[in-house]
């Protein structure tokens, strides 16, 4: 029984407050506030494997807080590739793209070294499961969105073969790498185990876009609804004949220019 | 105005056919897919539902700040929320449709909680990474002249 209360101190209730700190932090009713909040829980959720070390669901917090360096370099290579190309505000030196592109590179190269190598997250002396998890959705989801993204580009936007191709060029960079996995095995992980995994990551990443999307559309008909019963709004009175003296005289003031040089 | 060289459907199909031709390879490499991918949707599937729909629903409270605060959107969202729960529980309770490798219902319904956090994370961040790539091409070309001088 203390385990528990231990893992809903320190695990389950850090993880709701980061929800609700991002939601204050959209929705404007307390931005920094929710920000703190969302922050405070997300390092409590992955300060969990010290905090709450009995709970097995500490295994996600500890993963989370293996990806966060490769996170942040490909947060940071982003900004940089972005950013240093043409855009109207905040634009960085032209080194920034360059620098931003090595950035990527190496964090999805560090991302595959913790599959291959030796960097792998070890939780309780064991690979933790759910990287088996991370990797293959990571790859999956990363493969299809830029392959829609080309697809967009090159279908929606105007003269954009090159800027699609190079899309397309890293969707099939990502379904190498995942192809890759399929076979070849790692220090810690094993071809097979991936294969095992990659239908779960299908079924992972098809589920949670179907939930999703049909919370959404539940959200969207109950708003629906409720609006389609509010009766029709009262027609407002016609204007006073003070109210179209007084809109005649702004037409008046307005709608004689200023003559011609 | 121009017409878009592309469809809905072409994008659906750009989305899907990746993830369709990895899950194919798999399959050719004799990989099939055993009732436990099947137990992974549906506990996927419930578990974002649920989920989103919580989220939604602080959405809701904005939305009833912007009319007298009514309360029937509020009821038919948590109806539908309470739906996904009870369906979530009958399903994984009765004959073990959605119960995974785990010792019961309430660690069932953790455990779905805790994967979709890892999985959704991966998501997310395929979504930055695909998301930033995109504006990283769209950036890179030199900014197109639309409009001469006249001289």
């Amino acid at each position: 029984m203390e385990a528990m209360v231990e893992a809903a101190i320190w695990f389950w209730l850090p993880l709701i407050l980061v929800p609700i700190g991002f939601w204050l932090a959209i929705s404007g009713r307390g931005e920094k506030g929710g920000k703190i909040l969302a922050g405070l829980g997300l390092i409590l959720v992955m300060a969990s494997p010290w905090t709450v070390p009995s709970s097995d669901s500490t295994a996600a917090g500890h993963l989370l807080l293996a990806i966060l360096g490769p996170t942040l370099l490909l947060a940071y290579g982003l900004h940089g590739m972005i950013f240093g190309g043409e855009v109207p505000v905040g634009k960085l030196d032209n080194s920034a793209r360059w620098s931003g592109a090595l950035a990527v590179g190496s964090s999805i190269f560090f991302m595959g070294m913790m599959h291959w190598s030796t960097f792998t997250p070890i939780w309780r002396g064991q690979v933790n499961p759910y990287w088996m998890v991370f990797w293959p959705t990571f790859l999956m989801f990363g493969t299809s969105l830029c392959s829609a993204a080309g697809v967009a580009l090159t279908g929606f936007g105007d003269d954009r073969n090159k800027e699609a191709t190079n899309l397309i060029l890293a969707s099939i960079i990502l379904a190498a790498i995942a192809l890759a996995a399929m076979f070849i095995d790692g220090s810690n992980t094993s071809a097979g185990e991936f294969r095992n995994h990659l239908w779960s990551a299908a079924a992972d990443i098809l589920g949670t876009v179907a939930g999703a999307g049909a919370a959404i559309a539940t959200f969207a008909i109950v708003i629906w609804a409720y609006e389609r019963s509010l009766p029709d709004p009262e027609n407002s009175p016609p204007p006073s004949d003070e109210e179209i003296k007084h809109v005649v005289s702004l037409a008046d003031a307005h709608l004689d220019g200023g003559e011609e040089e | 105005m121009k017409q878009p060289r592309t469809s809905w459907n072409i994008l659906l199909l750009a989305l899907l056919l990746p993830i369709l031709l990895l899950v194919a390879i798999n399959i050719t490499i004799g990989n099939a897919h055993s009732t436990e991918t099947f137990k992974r949707f549906g506990n996927a599937l419930l578990t974002s539902f649920i989920i989103m729909g919580i989220l939604l629903l602080g959405n809701l409270i904005a939305y009833a700040d912007s009319r007298h605060r009514p309360a029937a959107p509020l009821v038919g969202m948590l109806a539908a929320i309470t739906v996904g729960i009870l369906l979530t529980v009958a399903l994984v309770s009765y004959s073990d449709l959605l119960l995974e490798s785990n010792s019961g219902v309430r660690s069932q319904i953790l455990s779905n909680i805790v994967r979709l956090l890892v999985s959704g994370s991966a998501m997310a961040i395929a979504g930055v990474l695909a998301v930033g790539l995109t504006f990283a091409a769209i950036t890179g070309r030199p900014r197109r002249v639309l409009f001469y001088e006249e001289e």
